[in-house]
């Protein structure tokens, strides 16, 4: 696909640069989470937590696709995966963070490599498809591996996170942790975006044939971007099963990558902070959609049809056009 | 040696079904690059509409006509509001709206027709066993066999050896040159769309008698269908029949064997000739320009 098809296609500018006014936008959200820690409830500070982790997944999900032009349909197994391993490595090992993260990296690296490796000569929509098929084959694993993953019952009863040692399984330490998380992610993503090979990423989506002649190795840019999207959704998947003290085999199921990609076109395709305005919304409206109706996931589906028929770039470049202009 | 003939059989209508959806999907994914995966709800739609028509005491035959010329007018007003907007878009586009239809569809149908699982009032006629060496085998899976095999045949007919089917091969291959030859593709197209959206009910109502209706029938064959059009390779209809068959026979002797890890195995087995071949089985080589 050539450029100008992609940004027409996307409608965003992803020209990595610095943008007047980004500061103010972030000193909303920094107030948005000092309120929440302040005054918000158990509830909302566990709710906020999860959407934060989630926030992180979608986050990486928009660096592998509105970035790199990876459209994958199994960044939700990835996420899922890591959640996992988490909760298994913790009824083994303790559920230290500081054990979790790597255990949760590894697995998110783990899966994404080999997505990597098993879509490593496909493209367009045999790339789509081979993602949704490696994600199916990790959802079948959790499913069916009774004994260790508890099937479709998930997994419950495993111990409550801790961080060296001390409890971390109050709220406000969880929804603390999220938010350190996301902010390192972020961080990290952005770095990752803005390195010369992540321009370089960014070439390959825009220019495939052109960056392969000015001797770029495709197929590695494309594992490098896999095993670090990877690893960012590792992590935040490492701490997602401590927020309910459960995990269940729908966070592996496609439906769940599904999720994510809407998520991320809902917040902004090509923006790192979109991914959690995307999260935001859509947990928020699924739980009150599911607390209002029994048939709230017709209007999560009428929810994805209406996204991509009335905001198809995403809510964050829309601000921003209206805020720059 | 008598059980493995049974499996054969058993392998070779699940593979008429498949190759019933999968070529529906590949019209589609061919004729104008849409991924269209509210395929497996036509499907589900359809077997539903079998399982209906046949509980209604009309003739048992017509629920197979019934189930194609209803899914087929359920593809029409698809295809002409939301899906036309969404052919010259991105495939990330399509896979999120036709997605959302999918799931609109799938609590549609768990609230219209609930959500147990249904099965049809097969006919006397297609109820019962013959024995083939000794060992039973329903005699639906027969009918199924005889009837999706000369489907596919008249469908293959109708696409390689018709004016309309050498229309709609030019349009796969350059839509811009048809046009200039006076066709009205844009009408092709449309009749593309509703084949497809037919193909797919005419496939579920078919396989009801074997698979049965139930919520979340609509995925599991969705995927199977997207491997088979992807594992044979886009716009070959010899890809297409070569996968549907691979596909039937590896599930349903994974089944046999490793009941626990077929799915697994399927999968394992399908990435791994993608891997080989990253074009499908038969496809054509992509350029990129």
């Amino acid at each position: 696909m050539t450029s100008r098809a992609w940004i027409s296609a996307t409608g965003v500018d992803t020209a990595p640069g610095r943008r007047a006014g980004g500061w103010r936008w972030l000193c909303l959200a920094a107030l948005l989470c000092g309120v929440l820690a302040v005054f918000g409830d158990d509830y909302q500070l566990r709710f906020a937590a999860e959407i934060l982790l989630v926030g992180t997944a979608v986050m990486s999900l928009n660096v592998l696709v509105g970035f790199a032009g990876l459209v994958s349909l199994g960044h939700g197994a990835v996420f899922g995966a890591a959640a996992y391993g988490a909760a298994i490595a913790s009824q083994h090992w303790g559920s230290d963070l500081l054990l979790m993260l790597p255990v949760g990296v590894l697995c998110g690296m783990a899966l994404a490599a080999l997505m990597a490796l098993v879509s490593y000569r496909s493209s367009g929509l045999f790339f789509l498809v081979l993602t949704l098929v490696v994600g199916q084959m990790a959802w079948e694993v959790v499913f069916r591996w009774r004994e260790v993953t508890g099937g479709a019952d998930g997994l419950r009863g495993y111990p409550a996170l801790t961080v060296a040692g001390l409890p971390a399984s109050h709220p406000l330490a969880l929804f603390a942790l999220a938010l350190a998380l996301a902010v390192a992610s972020g961080w990290a993503l952005r770095t990752f975006v803005r390195a010369p090979v992540g321009h370089a990423v960014q070439g390959m989506r825009d220019q495939p044939l052109r960056m392969r002649a000015l001797g770029f190795h495709l197929g590695r840019l494309r594992l490098q971007t896999f095993l670090v999207t990877g690893a960012v959704a590792g992590a935040a998947g490492s701490i997602y099963p401590f927020v309910n003290q459960y995990i269940g085999p729908n966070a592996v199921h496609w439906s769940m990558s599904a999720t994510l990609v809407i998520m991320s076109v809902l917040g902004g395709i090509a923006t790192l902070a979109g991914g959690f305005v995307g999260a935001a919304l859509y947990l928020v409206a699924q739980t009150q959609l599911s607390s209002w109706t029994d048939r709230w996931q017709l209007l999560i589906g009428m929810l994805f049809v209406l996204t991509v028929i009335f905001v198809p770039h995403g809510i964050v470049p829309a601000l921003r056009r209206r805020f720059t202009s | 040696m008598a059980y493995i003939v049974v499996q054969i059989l058993n392998a070779l209508s699940f593979s008429v079904l498949l190759l019933l959806t999968g070529l529906g999907l590949s019209l589609v994914l061919s004729l104008m690059n849409f991924v269209n995966l509210t395929h497996g709800s036509f499907f589900l739609l359809g077997s539903y509409i079998g399982v209906q028509w046949m509980a209604s005491g009309a003739p048992w035959w017509m629920a197979f006509p019934a189930a194609f010329v209803l899914t087929g007018l359920v593809g029409a007003l698809l295809d002409r509001y939301p899906f036309r907007q969404f052919y010259p878009r991105t495939h990330l586009m399509q896979v999120l709206l036709t997605y959302g239809l999918s799931v609109v569809f799938a609590d549609l149908m768990r609230w219209g027709f609930g959500a147990d699982t249904l099965s049809p009032m097969l006919p006397d006629l297609l109820q019962g066993v013959v024995f083939v060496m000794g060992f039973p085998f329903p005699v639906y899976r027969l009918f199924l066999i005889a009837t999706g095999g000369s489907l596919a045949l008249v469908l293959w007919w109708a696409i390689e050896h018709t004016l309309w089917g050498a229309a709609i091969r030019a349009c796969v291959i350059d839509r811009g040159i048809v046009e200039t030859l006076g066709i009205n593709t844009r009408r092709l197209l449309t009749v593309g769309v509703v084949l497809a959206a037919a193909l797919g009910g005419l496939g579920g109502a078919l396989g009801a008698g074997m698979l049965s209706a139930y919520p979340g029938l609509d995925e599991e064959v969705l995927l199977l269908a997207l491997l088979v059009v992807v594992v044979g390779g886009l716009g070959s209809f010899t890809g297409t029949v070569l996968s549907a068959l691979l596909i039937g026979f590896v599930t349903t002797f994974a089944r046999m064997w490793l009941p626990e890890f077929a799915n697994f195995l399927t999968l394992g087995m399908m990435a791994l000739v993608l891997m080989v071949c990253p074009n499908g089985l038969l496809g054509r080589e992509t350029r990129q320009l």
